[in-house]
């Protein structure tokens, strides 16, 4: 959630700014907004210099890509947190695909950063702190399939293949679960204030 | 489409877990604006939000210094187009490398010539330039032989996901060492490089050596004979830390199995 700003500090007003090329604007939505985003990206990749490069890299996009920003198509927060997602899961799909290839040792930092995909849930979860009281609230079938695609990088079809179950099956879990946690998060938010 | 299918469909969108078919399916309804898609997919994303929100993690401080400095670096008039394009125009390879091989030949010439007609009074200054010939003949015919010789194997390096159009070519010959070139690849990020690596067998990959590209994405390397390499399965490309490392560690760049 953003803080509390007034005026020509809300995000969106914000953006706009960058979009003209307002240095101040970007240090301040960097200041407001970059721990949303590194979170995240940590999040997905363990490895925290992937992670502080793919963070400059979102970053930079907002900087480059401001003036496209569309406030029909969602909130600013959405916006960053869709492009934190989706580079930070290209990282750990590229380095996967580099593991692949390269049959040898690769440096310590990043094969921690690839442990096999829900294969110690117990152990990743607890990792992910926070996030877990609010996953935590998801029936196991739902909280796995979210964590798959949101933070493994995986896609419905090889969450199908990796669980044994139906394509369909994966698909409404997913549904489910976002309707479900967000039920979970809003309660949060509510009896935090 | 019921309501339910909608869903769905935002819902493995917004995690990233959307394919094919149905990832197309999507696009197309975002695209024509359809209301319950958008709807769906503000909820799905803005759920995301909160979940990212529930764990937030203050980045180091190194980051936000090397954005401001990339930013104070652009040019002020330079904002981007709005629009990119697509397809960058590619620029074929082997002009590349015969521009090169031909650059080298009439600075040979050039070096000739001023040798000849300052040999006398400069004996000093001819060694030295004799050396930087006999330098230059060298590689050139490593080039030659490489060349020439049936034994080399071209291998064409296609670009992965970071930089698409980027390919690569690399003559290798595993007794006289390689040439490699490689264009479209974006300049790497200050304190970057590329690093070039064979891989043979079931071997870690041993580095064929770091280099940059120029402002058109282009950039070539010399390869000296690897020791203990013989037969190479593939050639790879990195992005590393300037210098290099022991060991691949960045984003792979560019591929080509031999």
């Amino acid at each position: 959630m953003p803080p509390a700003v007034a005026g020509s500090e809300t995000f969106p007003a914000l953006i706009a700014r960058i979009a003209t090329g307002d240095r101040d604007a970007f240090s301040r939505f960097y200041d407001l907004a970059a721990p949303l985003a590194f979170g995240l990206i940590r999040r997905v990749l363990r490895d925290p210099e992937a992670a502080a490069e793919v963070l400059q890299e979102v970053f930079w996009q907002v900087w480059k890509e401001a003036p496209q920003y569309d406030p029909k198509r969602g909130s600013p927060e959405a916006w960053l947190v869709m492009r934190a997602k989706t580079r930070a899961i290209d990282r750990l799909r590229s380095m996967r695909r580099r593991d692949r290839t390269f049959v040898g040792p690769v440096d310590e930092a990043v094969t921690r950063a690839e442990d096999a995909p829900g294969e110690n849930p117990a152990a990743r979860a607890e990792d992910r702190g926070l996030v877990q009281t609010a996953l935590a609230q998801l029936p196991e079938p739902q909280r796995r399939v979210i964590e798959m695609a949101f933070f493994d990088g995986l896609t419905q079809s090889e969450i199908a293949t990796k669980l044994g179950e139906p394509l369909g099956t994966v698909k409404t879990r997913a549904r489910l679960g976002l309707e479900r946690l967000r039920g979970a998060l809003g309660e949060g938010r509510m009896s935090a204030t | 489409m019921t309501r339910d299918e909608i869903g769905e469909l935002a819902a493995a969108y917004a995690l990233g877990a959307l394919e094919g078919g149905e990832l197309a399916r999507f696009e197309a309804l975002l695209r024509a604006q359809d209301a319950d898609a958008l709807a769906a997919l503000r909820d799905a994303e803005s759920t995301l939000v909160d979940l990212a929100a529930a764990a937030p993690t203050p980045p180091p401080p190194a980051v936000k210094a090397a954005l401001m400095e990339r930013i104070a670096a652009e040019p002020v008039a330079a904002r981007p187009p709005a629009v990119l394009p697509l397809s960058r125009r590619r620029r074929p390879l082997w002009p590349v490398i015969l521009s090169g091989a031909m650059a080298a030949g009439l600075a040979a010439v050039v070096v000739g010539w001023s040798v000849s007609a300052t040999y006398e009074h400069r004996l000093d200054a001819l060694a030295r330039d004799a050396d930087q010939l006999k330098a230059e003949l060298r590689s050139q015919q490593t080039v030659l032989k490489i060349l020439r010789d049936p034994a080399t194997q071209v291998v064409s390096l296609a670009g992965l996901p970071p930089a698409p159009s980027a390919r690569a070519r690399m003559l290798w010959h595993a007794t006289a060492g390689g040439v490699f070139v490689a264009a479209g690849l974006p300049a790497p990020p200050p304190g970057k490089a590329y690093q070039l690596w064979a891989i043979a067998g079931g071997n870690a990959p041993v580095s064929a050596g770091v280099f940059s590209v120029d402002a058109s994405g282009t950039g070539s390397l010399s390869v000296a004979p690897l020791p203990g390499v013989s037969a190479v399965n593939a050639f790879a490309v990195t992005l590393e830390p300037a210098g290099g490392r022991p060991a691949p560690s960045g984003e792979m760049y560019l591929l080509g199995k031999s």
